[in-house]
């Protein structure tokens, strides 16, 4: 550090602000090896998750494939993927992203920190335990509660002592005015121990009787996404566009009613997931409606997130973090009216029990929130570890892998389950359920070339990480590691 | 908050919770050179209104919203399964006479194939072939007999021996064909992949289903013999 | 929006609200209705769902452990339409009837599921009552259903040297799929549990709240 600026630079009134960075930067180093991690853990997880991944999509067209293993049936294996994606990638990078913007937005240190490094290991413990119960056969048969009962109790108490530190540290924010991106993740870290603690009472320690539970299986699986990832992306979107652009959010009336509507109507809509089977008709109707509904927040937050983005399109470009963060966005635009739409019972009526639904459900889980989280890593960590990012190379291979590669996963598998729904739709002339089974092939196919694109992405962005982890702190990088760099953007502090 | 004036105070002790003196701090500053310095302030929002239109648009959702419930929630019971609350529709058009080979080979499909292959050509060991069958082409007696109320034991087939279970298709089992359902399933069978036998009537079968009566189990290949 | 304990409220309230609407009132609602209880049919005199039998039981752990929901449904549709009519479930001989609530009472755990990767087994055991066909399936989907991609599961199967008389519960296995001579493959008492689960689906009664059964 012998080369560094004076002092009297860093105060000098021309510099914005340092007092203000001086603090971000006293925030930053007390969630740090908070966030390291669980950033940490969570690209490990992204790593088995697709291999996981990789092995059930080709299980899909050539199912003699590793199919002599009892805990490498298709069954298991694809079970696994989820788990680990949700619960050991997407949780972990959210928790770590959540607390650094909590952190920050609130203008607070994070206090005893220490707490949350055990609940961080016991909760990472209960995903590999976890895992290796579903691939031994003893997971829970719900539909995103597969964990086996003995390691529930300790994710459960790992995650509450996290939400509860969440709040904890929103309590003690300094300054009159909470940040849109503080409600939605004040939002998120209390939602979600209610609705695990319930579904894991109603569904695995006193099932409730016949189709209630399929109702608290939905009310709880669609909610994890739609209540706790779901506000933790647009939570970073709303941070770091305005950030990164250096401009204000398009409009405070927007935000307010954008997580009004997306509190009241996304709890109800996960009935969707049901319609036409063997529940009362009111409550059907009632999803359906709140699907509909979900049109507004998503309308409300597209005009704040684009419209702040608009005319900047070459900084987006530029930047790692906001091109895949935008990308993000935009798909949670995309994702969303999709979703509205296939919740209407003449649409439901082909994408349901498709492969329509699982494309939508990547679209969702992976090209909004995953991508998000992609974003904020490539912002957080420089931050962190004042370091910055060793190759833009990599960053790019990243991109383009997991952006082309998902795009691929969703179109592939929305014409697939379309065609696949129609068919099923059309008894007359086809009759034989092997027949349509057969035509979903092709595009099961395209879907692992997709996944296999997605991998490659995901290499490049782990040994990013690795290797930023583990490079030397040199004084010389004074500017970000981006795509292009415009002559605006070279930024000496000098 | 104090001025930052007062320097090298160092890092690391307890008085860096306070933040005021962090600032002051020579070895943090350099930190927050590297990294944060470029970094834009803290987000805002400004306060552009909400455009009217939108407010239209909105509410015209949860006018919809609202009429559609009142339309598919089967007045809110709990035992209202569908919208129409099992609203059984009479077919306006009076009955068509049904192809027996069009209804045939859609019941064929659904309920035959998987054992007996969409090919006719059955799976060896396990499920006798119709293809090219002396049962099929033979007497419609037998197969008449072998629907209505299955077959269980050995059966020679083209020189081959099967033992296997057919479940009953007739009225009184599982499936609950009719006489028509039974006459078009057969007829199908009896004139595809090549064979060539003649159309099964539903008065036919309706005839064999009086003569046999009741019968509690299925029939064995030897029973049937005097049916040939 | 500053005032924290308010927009705490606002959280807790919506939460509230969703599973209060969505899984309680359901529950009373259905159990007052009476719709948490079997039915005593006075014609046949069976108690309509009828209790699932141990093989079942057992079987339906097996279904479970292989993670079948995910490919199999277990639900044949309501019509959609509120004009009414057949459902296309229906059509497609997925069962005779569309299912209500108190078809899945004496299930335990239910499998709605929401894919058909492969079709729906609500009444697979109506569909396909044959025990052979279903051993053979589940040792190879190719056997019986060629080009399907459903996994094999050899592993609910033993492959062992025949001692004495062969067993009678040996699969008729012949061609490329036929053991070595000398040797039979037997199901294990798993596999016979899981066909009997498989068999014992099927919805072949009436109930006052659902559409008639179609001929």
């Amino acid at each position: 550090m012998s080369s560094a600026p004076s002092l009297a630079a860093a105060i000098d009134p021309r510099t914005k602000m340092p007092q203000e960075r001086a603090e971000l930067h006293q925030i930053d180093e007390s969630t740090r090896v908070l966030a390291l991690i669980f950033l940490g853990t969570s690209a490990v997880w992204l790593l088995v998750g697709t291999i996981f991944a990789l092995i059930a999509s080709w299980k899909l067209h050539n199912p003699e494939f590793l199919s002599t293993q009892e805990w490498l049936t298709f069954g298991r294996v694809r079970t696994a993927h989820l788990n680990t994606v949700i619960y050991g990638w997407a949780t972990n990078a959210g928790i770590g992203v959540s607390f650094w913007l909590m952190a920050r937005l609130s203008r607070t240190l994070l206090r005893h920190a220490g707490i949350l490094y055990v609940s961080g290991a016991a909760w990472n413990l209960a995903v590999i335990v976890g895992t290796f119960g579903i691939l031994r056969g003893d997971g829970q048969p719900v539909e995103w509660l597969e964990f086996p009962r003995y390691v529930t109790p300790l994710l459960f108490v790992s995650y509450a002592l996290i939400g509860v530190w969440g709040i904890i540290t929103f309590r003690f924010r300094r300054g009159e005015h909470t940040y849109v991106s503080q409600w939605y993740l004040l939002a998120a870290l209390f939602w979600f121990p209610w609705l695990y603690s319930i579904a894991q009472i109603m569904l695995v320690f006193a099932p409730t009787v016949g189709v209630i539970q399929a109702l608290t299986n939905w009310w709880f699986a669609h909610n994890v996404l739609g209540l706790w990832f779901t506000p933790i992306g647009i939570a970073a979107s709303y941070y770091f566009i305005p950030k990164v652009l250096g401009k204000p959010i398009h409009s405070y009336h927007l935000s307010v009613v954008g997580f009004w509507a997306l509190a009241f109507f996304y709890n109800w809509a996960g009935v969707h997931h049901l319609i036409g089977g063997p529940i009362p008709v009111w409550v059907q109707s009632a999803g359906i409606v709140a699907s509909l509904m979900m049109v507004i927040p998503v309308i409300v937050t597209a005009i704040n997130h684009h419209l702040t983005v608009i005319g900047s399109f070459q900084q987006v470009w530029n930047s790692p973090t906001l091109r895949f963060i935008v990308f993000g966005a935009m798909n949670y635009t995309l994702a969303s009216l999709l979703g509205s739409a296939m919740a209407l019972r003449s649409v439901n009526s082909v994408t349901h029990f498709t492969h329509f639904t699982v494309g939508h459900a990547h679209h969702g889980m992976y090209s909004f929130f995953t991508m998000v989280m992609f974003g904020s890593i490539y912002y957080m960590l420089p931050r962190l570890l004042r370091k910055e990012w060793p190759s833009a190379f990599l960053i790019n291979v990243h991109f383009w892998g997991t952006a082309a590669g998902i795009t691929l996963y969703v179109v592939a598998l929305s014409i697939g389950g379309w065609i696949q729904g129609m068919q099923m739709n059309d008894v007359k002339n086809y009759p034989d359920f092997l027949q349509i089974m057969v035509a979903t092939k092709p595009w099961l196919f395209a879907r692992t070339i997709a996944g296999l694109m997605i991998a490659v992405g995901h290499i490049a962005f782990v040994v990013s990480f690795v290797w930023i982890l583990i490079k030397k702190r040199t004084v010389e990088e004074t500017s970000p590691t981006l795509f292009n760099t415009p002559p605006t953007l070279s930024l000496k502090t000098s | 908050m104090s001025a930052p004036s007062t320097p090298s105070h160092p890092a690391g002790k307890a008085s860096t919770h306070q933040l005021e003196q962090a600032a002051a701090s020579d070895a943090s500053i350099t930190a927050i050179h590297q990294t944060l310095l470029r970094e834009k302030p803290e987000p805002t929002e400004g306060f552009s209104p909400i455009p009217i239109f939108l407010l239209f648009v909105f509410s015209a959702l949860i006018f919809v919203g609202g009429v559609y419930i009142a339309h598919y929630a089967g007045d809110f019971e709990p035992m209202a399964f569908d919208p129409s609350r099992g609203k059984q529709v009479a077919s306006a058009e009076p009955a068509k006479p049904v192809d027996p080979m069009v209804l045939g080979g859609r019941l064929f499909n659904q309920n035959c194939a998987a054992c007996h292959q969409v090919t006719g050509q059955g799976v060896p060991g396990s499920f006798p072939p119709l293809a090219g069958s002396e049962w099929v082409m033979g007497s419609e007696e037998r197969l008449v007999r072998i629907l209505l109320h299955g077959l269980s034991g050995p059966i020679e087939v083209e020189g081959k021996t099967y033992n296997g279970a057919m479940p009953a298709f007739g009225p009184k089992s599982g499936y609950r064909f009719n006489e028509q359902k039974i006459a078009a399933v057969l007829t199908y069978v009896r004139n595809s992949w090549g064979n060539t036998a003649p159309a099964v009537t539903p008065e036919k079968v309706k005839e064999i289903m009086a003569a046999v009566g009741d019968r509690p189990g299925p029939w064995t290949a030897a029973e049937l013999d005097p049916f040939k | 929006m500053n005032n924290g304990p308010l927009l705490f409220l606002g959280i807790f309230f919506t939460i509230a609200f969703s599973w209060s609407g969505i899984v309680l009132t359901n529950l009373v609602q259905q159990t007052e209705a009476g719709a948490t209880q079997p039915l005593f049919d006075k014609d046949t005199e069976k108690v309509v769902p009828a209790p699932m039998t141990g093989d079942a039981k057992q079987g339906q752990q097996v279904y479970a452990e292989l993670g079948c929901v995910y490919c199999h449904s277990q639900q044949v549709r309501n019509s959609l339409s509120r004009d009414g009519g057949t459902s296309v479930d229906v059509e497609r001989n997925y069962g005779r009837r569309p299912n209500v609530a108190r078809d899945y009472i004496q299930d335990g755990r239910i499998f709605l599921g929401t894919m058909r990767t492969g079709p729906d087994l609500r009444n697979v055991g109506q569909r396909l009552p044959s025990v052979d066909w279903h051993m053979q399936h589940l040792y190879n989907p190719q056997i019986t259903s060629k080009d399907s991609i459903m996994p094999p599961f050899p592993f609910l199967f033993e492959e062992r040297e025949i001692v004495g008389e062969p067993s009678p519960k040996a699969l008729r296995l012949t061609g490329d799929w036929a053991p070595p001579p000398g040797y039979e493959v037997v199901p294990t008492a798993r596999a016979e549990a899981l066909v009997a689960y498989l068999l014992s689906l099927r919805t072949d009664y009436d109930l006052p709240e659902a559409p008639k059964s179609v001929e």
